[in-house]
């Protein structure tokens, strides 16, 4: 129900436990990090599908993938930095270079494990999976999103990088199919598009409603699949509201902003503001709260950002 | 187990698969021959004597897997499949050319019989973990061989998949390490010292022997015996000498890759003619 606050993880391993129960290629790779994942029920149901294998990133990725090869659909889990940073190479040559149907799922994504440091933060890990050919990124935006990227990552055939974050997050949609490759406007507005991923949405929206206070309308467009990103509703928006601000928990530079901004390179009175973290390690820490507040990612923040952008670009 | 008449075919098989080694090299004017010479004997051995595989049907769910971690050995197993029959020997003649299906290492989508992309070390021991993994229980149950080189086994994630294939029990998979003790930079027990191997692999629970890798008796009789122990993945440390069969360039680290010199390629193609003639006498002889 909308409004409803859930556990992002506990959703994900919900979803996978109960597709699963369907398709017995389904199997759970962990790295001690299968209960902090929401595997408790597919553990319990499905022991000889979930393989723990203690804390190695890198053979997993590569055990994963050879166990694609025999038609097996591995799921891993764990830190989101875990799964991307970590094993860079296993997965730009055993899942992307050999095309391999593995799932990864980066869970305490962006800055959701904002007082344990930069090495549990992960604010490069769009801009690391992009780059490997053939590989689809998802941030799913709310619960019922997640429940449906799931689903959508199982039964799609190829590598797939999905992020999901740590405290809970409100439902903010109905349900409805997920298709991997598809935005969609949450909130019309003609002043300039806000597009956001992950669970930057819920305070782009937030930020949207402030705005429309001052009587600025801002588009809002949800982008759940980061790569490969909607190219067609991008430049739709550019094209009707000439300016763009892009939101996530990602470094500013080489995540959805630059992907948006690549998309719209081409056309002729275009601009975009990228908002994300800045390109340095000295990420603060603190609450995650006040680590959105700090990065000006929170709503407040978020519409701030959008009215200086709309100044300096008038 | 072989006959004497078998293992001579085998012999043969190898020498044919050197020669088609050199026509590779012949054809690209290089080559990382040295470790593919030191490793070929087991792969003829795997694919000529053991391993369910059926160049008609590649992709067999039952089939057992091959391949190879120490993906710069590629020459050995292109020259073993082109032998079997998985593709044109014409092939061969491609490599080092513009869109070739044979490059420097392993591309699974390019040749049949290719189960992955390795080349990057210390990669292939966790991939055939997997895959091993993924082995039906009962019936179908397939079997799964890789080859690393002793130069890789520092990367770390050889030791993930150590721990858990053994965790595990994955009987059905074996690792060769191709214990040639060269690598570019010199002898392996100076530039990384994991000796002794063997120990190393049975204090993570493996089922562990020590052969010569490059006698076709003695590696038959290993295959024989797999596993070696129910319940444990088999490592067989593979003694072997680099580019066995090269005669001027035997245990020399300038053969681990080779910009062949026209003069000395041609000189080991008819070393291995006469190699090649003398096995086909004894073959018939034994027949």
């Amino acid at each position: 129900m909308k409004g409803d606050m859930v556990d992002p993880r506990k959703e994900f391993g919900k979803a996978v436990t109960e597709a699963a129960a369907a398709n017995g290629r389904i199997v759970v790779f962990s790295a001690d990090s299968g209960k902090s994942s929401g595997f408790a029920d597919f553990v319990k149901y499905y022991p000889d599908r979930y393989f723990e294998c203690g804390i190695m990133e890198q053979g997993i990725v590569g055990m994963a993938a050879g166990m694609a090869t025999a038609g097996k659909i591995p799921v891993f889990c764990a830190i989101a930095p875990f799964v991307t940073a970590r094993p860079y190479e296993m997965v730009r040559n055993d899942i992307g270079y050999m095309e391999q149907n593995v799932k990864l799922v980066g869970r305490n994504c962006g800055i959701t494990y904002s007082d344990l440091g930069f090495t549990h933060q992960s604010i490069d890990d769009f801009g690391l999976m992009r780059l490997i050919p053939g590989m689809v990124i998802l941030a799913p935006q709310d619960p019922t999103e997640i429940d449906g990227a799931v689903k959508a990552m199982l039964e799609y055939e190829g590598p797939v990088y999905m992020r999901i974050g740590n405290p809970k997050i409100p439902v903010l949609f109905d349900e409805k199919p997920f298709v991997i490759g598809e935005g969609s406007v949450l909130k019309p507005g003609d002043e300039l598009t806000i597009i956001s991923t992950g669970s930057s949405t819920k305070c782009a929206l937030e930020a949207a409603e402030l705005l429309l206070q001052e009587k600025i309308h801002a588009r809002v467009i949800g982008m759940p699949t980061v790569s490969p990103i909607d190219r067609e509703l991008v430049r739709t928006a550019a094209a009707q509201t000439g300016r763009i601000v892009t939101v996530e928990e990602h470094f500013a530079d080489g995540g959805l902003g630059t992907m948006v901004t690549e998309v719209v390179s081409d056309m002729k009175e275009v601009t975009v503001r990228r908002l994300g973290l800045p390109h340095e390690y000295a990420i603060t820490c603190g609450s995650y709260e006040k680590l959105l507040e700090y990065y000006k990612l929170d709503a407040i923040g978020i519409a701030e950002s959008v009215k200086e952008f709309l100044h300096t670009s008038a | 187990m072989a006959d004497r008449k078998e293992i001579a075919g085998l012999k043969l098989k190898a020498a044919l698969c050197r020669k088609n080694v050199l026509r590779m090299v012949r054809a690209g004017g290089h080559g990382h021959i040295g470790g593919a010479f030191s490793a070929i004997d087991v792969v003829t051995a795997l694919y000529f004597y053991k391993m369910n595989s059926d160049p008609m049907n590649p992709k067999l769910e039952s089939r057992d897997r091959f391949l190879l971690s120490a993906g710069h050995k590629c020459l050995a197993q292109y020259a073993v499949l082109a032998e079997k029959g998985y593709f044109d020997k014409s092939v061969l003649d491609t490599y080092g050319k513009l869109g070739s299906c044979i490059p420097g290492h392993p591309n699974m989508h390019e040749l049949p019989g290719v189960e992955a992309n390795t080349g990057a070390l210390g990669h292939g021991l966790s991939i055939a973990t997997g895959m091993a993994m993924a082995a039906p229980k009962g019936e179908g149950r397939y079997q799964v061989y890789t080859v690393t080189g002793d130069g890789e086994l520092p990367e770390g994630s050889n030791w993930e998949a150590a721990a858990a294939a053994a965790k595990f029990g994955l009987d059905n998979l074996t690792v060769f390490v191709d214990n040639n003790g060269l690598q570019i930079s010199g002898k392996v027990t100076d530039v990384m010292d994991l000796s002794p191997i063997e120990e190393k692999f049975a204090a993570y629970g493996w089922s562990v022997k020590i052969i010569d890798g490059n006698d076709m008796e003695v590696a038959v009789d290993t295959l024989d015996k797999l596993p070696l122990e129910r319940g444990k993945p088999s490592m067989i440390l593979c003694k072997t000498v680099k580019a066995k069969g090269l005669s001027f360039g035997e245990n020399k680290v300038e053969f681990h890759f080779w910009n062949a010199d026209m003069d000395l390629l041609n000189q080991a193609e008819r070393e291995l003619d006469e190699q090649i003639e003398d096995l086909r006498k004894e073959v018939e002889v034994l027949q």
